[in-house]
């Protein structure tokens, strides 16, 4: 058997191994929390939608499914799979292994705009419904600085545009601070369980909100994969192969940028998704795009929907934070990966 | 295809890099640049090649001005090799070469049969078909630069420049690249443009040879004729001498 075809077999096996966890999570997703329903009773009902059978919920139940948790699920699924495919993309066109998807200042300007809406309303006891649209406003226009200073012109490298980057985010990062330091001790408390991340406030108005902009931008990260195999030669020589290098890259780091703000913008800031993700496919299908993007969308979705589901029964009822479960699993699975790779190239 | 550069001059900030240069290359020809370190050599070729931006003039393939075209379209007419072409961790020799094909498939379509096709021809031709499976990075230095020949020839095109293609070799797979060169241009009439320090490897090998220094050109014409002239020691400032050994010139520095 040729490398090829052990290649491919073992992307085969391991796509369908992704798609075993993603089942595994939605599921337990739907099931698992304080009032246990069985996976059998979800299952009937689901399958009666589809004009399958005749199994019902009791109504408590199918209110608790359908309008708490599967809105929950299915914003976990959409949010795991844009920040996985964005921080693959990411390292990809940056062609450097701990690019993420907030590397272009896309968290500094989301925590800005979040700030804002939150110091803002002061003392209120909720965070005030349009804090998503300035966080979805403060990180396009931290990209559209970025891209400003260090995108455009002749001689720009994705290099200038990952320094820009850090200069955007550290200045709005200390406008944040500023912020923090003149509000209430309230309004601290809320932006920091905002910075944390959370599904909390899953609906499925935020899931019809953020679809369109994941669907489009998660299809156009899978479809570059052929290309960011191209660009692994390096700039200079994939433009020589015949490939528009800088058309290609604008659309990849618009295409992460604007579907990572959008997610962002709704469940708040969650790390290690977009870094580890990618990574752990890697480790196992190889170097090639082609393979790792599609992968990460799977594993990214199941990763987000069990970190979640971890999040909300492990101290129940107390809700533990999103970003603190995902970084407190990424660490760790990073630091393995680190140490399985080492000597080899990441 | 036959290559032409008119007045050409590439600046960077107030330093000028390249200026005046005009050459005319023919069809199926092989022409080497020479020159020391810092002559302008590698400015010239890549923006020969329309990789790097240039100031004044024009450099145009069979007529049509490179720097017209897009990417595809200049990869299908001229193929670019650079002094130190970048190897893919993880990348099969198959998939390396097949990146070669970039600009016939595109880059929503799979590579076609016809794709594989020509693949497999080139593998076989550069003596790489049992290499094929395995991690580019895993080669040698000679085999290493077999596949880059390779890649370069699954493009299709018959220009190909090359930035010193033998960097790092040793004398026999420095020979290896260079016949092997030799016997596409000799077949295929490719038309090749290189750059080489070896004076003597580039002696034996160019149809013409041009000499460079500080970003201009001194003199060009048959191999014989630049090596012999007085305008080489002056290049390189220093003596240099040129003896006939079974027909080649051999240029060896004076103490």
């Amino acid at each position: 058997m040729t490398t090829d075809h052990r290649q491919r077999r073992r992307t085969i096996a391991v796509a369908t191994v992704a798609i075993g966890l993603l089942v595994v999570a939605a599921l337990g997703g739907l099931a698992i929390g304080p009032t246990p329903i069985s996976v059998g009773d979800i299952v009937g009902d689901i399958l009666r939608h589809f004009g399958i059978g005749h199994h019902h919920l009791s109504p408590l139940n199918a209110t608790i499914i359908w309008q708490l948790r599967a809105p929950r699920m299915v914003l976990g699924l959409l949010v795991g799979a844009m920040l996985a495919v964005a921080g693959g993309a990411y390292q990809g066109v940056f062609r450097n292994p701990l690019a993420d998807p907030y590397l272009l200042g896309v968290a500094a300007g989301a925590g800005l705009g979040a700030t804002l809406a939150i110091v803002h309303d002061g003392g209120a006891v909720n965070v005030p419904t349009w804090t998503p649209w300035l966080a979805f406003a403060g990180a396009l226009v931290a990209v559209a600085l970025t891209w400003a200073i260090g995108g455009r012109g002749v001689r720009s490298t994705t290099s200038t545009l990952i320094l820009a980057g850090v200069a955007v985010a550290s200045l709005l990062t200390s406008a944040q601070t500023y912020l923090q330091q003149q509000a209430s001790a309230q309004s601290i408390a809320k932006v920091y369980i905002w910075l944390l991340g959370s599904l909390a406030q899953a609906s499925w108005s935020s899931v019809t909100t953020i679809l369109p902009y994941v669907a489009v931008c998660v299809a156009l990260c899978v479809v570059a994969g052929r290309a960011l195999d191209i660009m692994s030669v390096g700039e200079e020589e994939a433009r020589a192969l015949g490939l528009p290098v800088r058309r290609v890259r604008t659309v990849v780091i618009l295409a992460s940028s604007l579907g990572t703000a959008a997610v962002v913008s709704v469940v708040g800031l969650i790390g290690f998704v977009g870094i580890i993700v990618p990574h752990i496919v890697r480790l196992v299908v190889g170097t090639s795009y082609r393979r790792i993007l599609p992968l990460s969308v799977l594993v990214g979705a199941a990763f987000l929907v069990g970190a979640d589901t971890i999040a909300r029964t492990i101290l129940s009822p107390t809700e533990l934070p999103l970003g603190v479960v995902t970084a407190a699993i990424g660490a760790p699975v990073f630091v393995l990966i680190l140490s399985l790779r080492r000597g080899a190239r990441v | 295809m036959s290559v032409q550069v008119t007045g050409l001059r590439v600046t960077s900030g107030k330093a000028t890099l390249v200026d005046g240069v005009n050459l005319d290359i023919e069809k199926g020809t092989w022409c080497t640049i020479i020159g020391p370190n810092g002559a302008g050599k590698t400015t010239l070729v890549t923006a020969m090649a329309g990789l790097r931006p240039h100031h004044q003039g024009q450099v145009t393939i069979d007529g049509t001005d490179i720097h017209s075209l897009g990417e595809r379209e200049r990869a299908r007419r001229l193929a670019f090799v650079p002094q130190h072409p970048t190897v893919p961790a993880g990348m099969s020799v198959l998939e390396y070469v097949m990146l070669g094909r970039t600009a016939s498939h595109g880059l929503l379509r799979a590579p076609s049969s016809e794709d594989r096709c020509i693949v497999d021809g080139v593998l076989e031709r550069l003596h790489l078909t049992t290499e094929r499976h395995r991690e580019v990075s895993s080669l040698s230095g000679g085999e290493r630069q077999r596949a880059v020949l390779a890649r370069t020839f699954a493009q299709g095109t018959t220009v190909v420049i090359l930035d010193e293609p033998t960097t790092g070799l040793d004398v026999r797979h420095q020979m290896e690249v260079l016949e092997l060169l030799k016997k596409e241009v000799d077949e295929c009439q490719l038309t090749v443009i290189a750059t080489l320090h070896d004076l003597t490897l580039a002696g034996v090998f160019a149809d013409q040879l041009i000499l460079m220094a500080k970003g201009q050109v001194l003199t060009r014409g048959q191999s014989a004729d630049v090596l012999r002239s007085p305008a080489l020691s002056e290049a390189y400032d220093m003596q240099l001498r040129v003896l006939s050994v079974d027909g080649a010139d051999v240029v060896i520095p004076v103490r």
